[in-house]
């Protein structure tokens, strides 16, 4: 029986790892099976994949007298998102040989290949690796991979956070060798001190995921206030970058039915200069290495960590070991955490052509957007790079103004999509079924559909342009940051959903639970009338999270625990 | 499990027969085939022990038989049970173990050739049989001989080999008796006639004939009592491949009846039944529609499907049909009748025809053999089938198996399938201390469940290695639970796989066995038995030469000697085939 204060099972599977090592060169020789041990599979979450089946068969499979359908999800790091056109190529390569055909733009900028079975991912890892591209601490309880605003049209701003951004991902990076010794058949480096092999994390790690992301407002899009910790570029008169205000303890992950978990917004610890960026974060780290919780993995997060020694106490361990006070923050102002659509153009006069991927999910469909083969065919043609958005969308960067009419010709001969709803462009949905383990309820599949019959009601009041947030997550843990997004829908279980409502736009508040248990037809139900009084009250230039507040349908979400707090409709439409 | 493999009826008394039972009965397929040898040889070397009989030996007559699917060694050995009444001292011998010289000892000579694939012999029968037409073949002169060729008309090269032969003996010398004669699929009947021609052709004088007492070779298999077609209620049918393959391949288990024996090896003989649909368009097609005493003919016992120059012939005397005549003048008939079937005969060329010459223009349905998938001893009396259902698009029509979609698509739990046992004692385990080594991708892993159930049952010591291959890992891997508790509980020692589309490159059996060479040497060295199933087209040839590539790498030997290397273990029969 474990004490309450016993470290968890995975704290000890990463103690006895030997540096993630494990038994994962064992277990991807037992050709027999597609899956790995219990052990290893956590572990193999800090290479950068996830061990997944296809949970669409898995009533066939034992009949049929096979195991699961297993395969494993890799995930990509892009530090800021930046792609070249040749590992864009090798992406799809990855994906078209090895994987399900598809690639997979995450909410965090980094790219998921599906369905790559056991005997395939050495393959894959060596295709990814031959592309400069790496998964380690993709996933795991490690920094993964560091945001960045990805659109550089503020050249100069932009060129600065996403320097930082590549800093903070470089130092953060593991060193263990396993990474190289079991994927890419790289020479066994026996043994080493643990502050040697690991002068970050030692050998258990974080206690849990770690995620930092780099904003330059007036963009929210990275989401600043749902990261462990976040840096807000501030620029000075000329342009440039004076410094980050440093931001802990956002977070998004939460669990149905248990109030001490929940999502947070992250606060303002300070403000820091450009060359102490690095130094600050690897405090922040290293602060919570040392002081989260080891033994019970939904209270391991920074939030908590932060919740349970308060901000004043974190700050100074913070500085001590930066041996460097933080300035108080200073003044910054978002305005969404939306994309900006089709061409942008730079203060370097380079040209960027935002392009909408629906959830992310970059494929062919028969008689749809054929994004796969198009951007296959735009990353032939193009010489500078692709960016990936928080919002999972992509951006073909830095093109020269006389080349923007063969990109476009390019776009419209794959029917690539336009004239999407106000809605639909700032929606995002998270994977979930078939292949997420966690998924309470469909996710990606449905959220297409549900916007469809949302268009038609919101269409009805004269709002099918206005911008809406909108975000799907399949499970409480809020992949897609539900919680931030002015709707939200979090799966509850198969085809049941909660409902939330009223964050802000700009992503500083979170959203409050409005109903619970909603089918298809209760969502429209429940928002119908919503939209209605919206269109008949608003005023002018109110974001729908912000009426939703003031009219009274629910209460504004306070922090931390508070989220759970005066939840429920207020207001019968 | 106590078996007696001596009848009560056998001429020893009661406590002969249960000291002969204890130890024949626990005996392995080796002693089983040392001691019928041994006992053989004894008679041949002795006069026959029977009190009864004859002071001057029997004459002599050789057997010689080139099978593959047990055909030609069952009509054999049918020639030497007739022989033997008829004063014959009978000699069997299959041609994968001829020594030519014996050959020309021989005075009087008997054989049975089978023809397979596109025209060529038996896999066991092929070294005998290049050497026979070599230079280095002995003459022949002063033996008479027979011949009865097998083959199928729905190949081009019918009867190859059996002419070959016939042929060939001639050339060398002998004496033809009797003329040689083709049997089809349906060859039980003038086969039957033929055997009996031949024995009294061939026939020594009548003062030679005495008492011999006819044992019926089949009766050597205890296990086997030939219980004829048997109706097997279908206890369980799964199609293992995920419902995301493009493949379906059916795991059927069979309910059989009481005495049913059968061994680790063997095979059932599937009596199909044609697709309704199909026959009701061949009677639309041949203005016979509404016959319901033809239709139900053709659906239960006449194959209706099948193509050949031999069905051209047929219907062309049958209707005088110009066009269908004219192909056939043309010398183009081979190729336009590839990837036809009968249904595309008539609708090419329409005819009123009568029942009777329908009828007459088809063969008899023939059974199709399955290997059975599982060990008496795991699953008691169930037989447990492997079927790939066979579909493709030819000429713009869907076509399939005649059995495998029989059982695929027209039959379900509970239904009965009419099955016969084939037994096949030259794929049977060898001691149970002896490693294994089985290569079965597809459906050719079907005798290896078997394998592995029964030396699980036994608690064998003998290690258990298999390739198995199919198209996917994820959707296509029979099995894949069984073969994981089987390494777990020991009953299988190791498995290598090969999916041939998980990546861009493909990778066959052959493949992870030449990974695997170093092993593999190092087991055959050991004494491991090599086993192959499945596909004889292109899996089983390239098999084997990755075999004697792999002893060639390892051993450092030239080609020649590896090939030989692999020809001893051929000889031996330590290398054994199940192909088709």
């Amino acid at each position: 029986m474990n004490s309450a204060n016993d470290p968890s099972r995975v704290e000890r599977i990463k103690e006895a790892s030997a540096y993630l090592r494990g038994t994962l060169e064992e277990g991807l020789r037992a050709e027999v099976t597609g899956a790995i041990s219990e052990d290893d599979a956590q572990l193999v979450k800090f290479h950068g994949m996830y061990l997944q089946d296809d949970r669409d068969l898995r009533g066939e499979r034992a009949k049929k007298k096979m195991e699961k359908a297993f395969a494993f999800m890799i995930r990509v790091r892009f530090p800021g998102g930046i792609c070249t056109p040749v590992q864009w190529h090798t992406l799809a390569g990855v994906a078209r040989d090895y994987g399900n055909g598809t690639v997979r733009l995450t909410t965090r900028q980094s790219v998921q290949l599906h369905g790559v079975i056991k005997s395939n991912l050495k393959s894959a890892l060596a295709a990814i690796d031959g592309a400069l591209l790496a998964t380690i601490a993709a996933c795991g309880d490690v920094n993964r991979n560091v945001m960045c605003n990805p659109n550089p049209f503020q050249s100069r701003a932009h060129a600065a956070a996403l320097k930082t951004a590549r800093a903070i991902s470089e130092h953060l990076t593991p060193r263990t060798p396993a990474y190289r010794e079991i994927w890419l058949d790289g020479e066994r480096i026996a043994g080493g001190e643990p502050d040697m092999v690991e002068p970050i994390y030692g050998k258990t790690y974080l206690p849990r995921k770690f995620k930092i992301a780099v904003a330059v407002p007036p963009s929210n899009d990275v989401d600043v206030y749902a990261h462990d910790l976040s840096f807000i570029a501030i620029a000075d008169k000329r342009g440039d970058v004076a410094g980050f205000n440093v931001m802990v303890g956002g977070g998004m992950g939460m669990t149905h039915g248990e109030p001490d978990t929940y999502p947070r917004t992250g606060d303002l610890l300070g403000f820091c200069r450009v060359e102490d960026a690095v130094a600050a974060a690897e405090a922040v780290v290293t602060v919570q290495r040392d002081w989260g919780d080891r033994s019970n993995r939904k209270h391991a997060r920074l939030k908590y960590t932060i919740e349970d020694h308060g901000l004043g106490a974190f700050r100074a361990e913070v500085e001590r070991r930066t041996g460097r006070p933080l300035d108080p923050p200073r003044a910054f102002a978002f305005t969404s955490t939306g994309d900006r659509y089709g061409w942008t153009q730079g203060e370097d006069g380079r040209s960027h052509l935002t392009i909408f991927v629906e959830n992310g999910r970059v494929r062919d469909i028969p008689g749809g957007p054929r994004l796969l083969t198009g951007l296959a065919r735009i990353a032939e043609r193009h010489d500078a790079d692709f960016r990936f958005t928080a919002n999972q969308n992509l951006i073909v960067a830095n093109v020269a103004r006389d080349r923007r009419e063969a990109i476009d010709a390019l776009v419209a001969e794959h029917g690539f999509a336009n004239g999407i709803s106000g809605l639909r462009r700032n929606a995002m949905a998270c994977v979930a079924l078939p292949t997420c383990g966690l998924a309470l309820a469909e996710s990606e599949r449905y959220l297409p559909d549900l916007l469809t019959a949302l268009e038609v009601r919101l269409d009805a009041h004269g709002l099918a342009d206005d911008d809406v947030v909108i975000r799907m997550t399949g499970c409480p843990n809020g992949c897609a940051r539900p919680y931030l997004a002015e709707i939200a829908l979090v799966g509850k279980g198969p085809g049941r959903y909660n409902l939330y409502l009223g964050a802000a736009f700009d992503g500083s508040r979170m959203a409050k639970l409005y109903a619970e248990d909603l089918d298809h037809d209760a969502i429209l139900a429940a928002l119908e009338p919503v939209f209605a009084a919206y269109a008949r009250e608003r005023q002018n230039g109110e974001h729908f999270g912000d009426y939703v507040i003031r009219a009274g349908f629910v209460s504004a979400s306070g922090n931390g625990r508070e989220f759970h707090h005066d939840t429920g409709a207020k207001r019968r439409a | 499990m106590k078996i007696s493999p001596i009848p009560k009826t056998a001429p020893f008394a009661e406590d002969e027969i249960e000291v002969l039972n204890r130890v024949v009965g626990p005996a392995s397929a080796t002693q089983r085939a040392w001691l019928a040898g041994f006992l053989a040889g004894l008679d041949a070397a002795h006069a026959a022990p029977q009190p009864a009989a004859p002071p001057q030996a029997a004459e002599p007559l050789t057997i010689l038989y080139a099978t593959e699917s047990g055909n030609a060694e069952r009509l054999a050995s049918d020639v030497a049970k007739s022989a033997r009444k008829l004063g014959f001292k009978p000699m069997l011998v299959d041609m994968a173990d001829l020594e030519l010289v014996n050959l020309a000892k021989a005075r009087r000579l008997v054989v049975i050739a089978s023809t397979w694939g596109e025209g060529e012999p038996p896999a066991r029968a092929v070294h005998a049989y290049a050497e026979l037409m070599g230079e280095k073949a002995p003459r022949l002169d002063g033996v008479e001989f027979a011949v009865l060729a097998l083959g199928d008309t729905a190949y081009a090269e019918f009867c190859a080999i059996g002419k070959a032969i016939d042929a060939r003996l001639a050339a060398l010398g002998g004496k033809r008796a009797v003329d040689r004669i083709d049997c089809d699929l349906d060859f039980a009947e003038p086969a039957a006639g033929w055997i009996d021609a031949t024995l009294h052709a061939l026939a020594p004088p009548p003062e030679a004939r005495g008492t011999v007492i006819a044992v019926d070779f089949a009766a050597r298999q205890p296990s086997a009592p030939d219980l004829g077609i048997v109706e097997a209620e279908i206890t369980e049918k799964i199609d293992l491949n995920s419902s995301r393959s493009d493949k379906e391949t059916v795991h059927l288990e069979l309910a059989l009846p009481a005495g049913f024996a059968y061994q680790p090896g063997d095979s059932l003989d599937v009596y199909p039944q044609n697709d309704p649909t199909y026959v009701d368009e061949l009677l639309q097609a041949s203005g016979l529609a509404g016959d319901a005493a033809l239709r139900e003919k053709l659906i239960g016992s006449r194959d209706v499907t099948t193509l050949s120059l031999k069905t051209l012939q047929s219907f062309v005397a049958a209707t005088n049909h110009a066009d269908a005549k004219a192909l056939l003048d043309s010398g183009n008939a081979a190729s336009w009748i590839a990837g036809r079937h009968l249904i595309d005969l008539v609708e090419a060329f329409p005819a009123a025809l009568s029942a009777e010459a329908l009828e007459k223009i088809t063969r008899p349905l023939g059974p199709r053999a399955y290997s059975i998938a599982s060990s008496q001893r795991e699953v008691s009396d169930e037989a447990h089938l492997l079927v790939a259902a066979v579909r493709y698009d030819s000429l713009g029509r869907q076509r399939a198996g005649v059995a495998s979609s029989h059982i695929a698509d027209r039959l379900t739990k509970g239904e009965k399938l009419r099955v016969k046992l084939r037994p096949n004692r030259h794929f049977a385990l060898p001691a149970p201390d002896k490693d294994i080594i089985m290569v079965g991708p597809g459906t050719g892993v079907a005798p290896f469940r078997a394998f592995v159930q029964e030396r699980r049952a036994t608690a064998a010591a003998g290690r258990s290695w298999l390739f198995f291959g199919d198209r996917g890992f994820t959707h296509d891997f029979l099995y894949q639970l069984e073969w994981q508790d089987a390494l777990e509980d020991g009953a299988l020692t190791r498995i290598d796989l090969a999916f041939s589309r998980d990546a861009p490159e493909k990778v066959y059996v052959q493949h992870r066995m030449w990974d695997a060479r170093r092993d593999l040497v190092d087991w055959l060295d050991n004494g491991a038995y090599f086993y192959v199933c499945g596909d004889a087209k292109n899996m089983a040839k390239d098999v084997r030469k990755t075999l004697v590539r792999a002893l060639a790498d390892v051993k450092g030997l030239v080609p020649d000697a590896a090939e030989a290397a692999v020809r001893e273990l051929e000889k031996s029969r330590r290398y054994i085939q199940d192909v088709y």
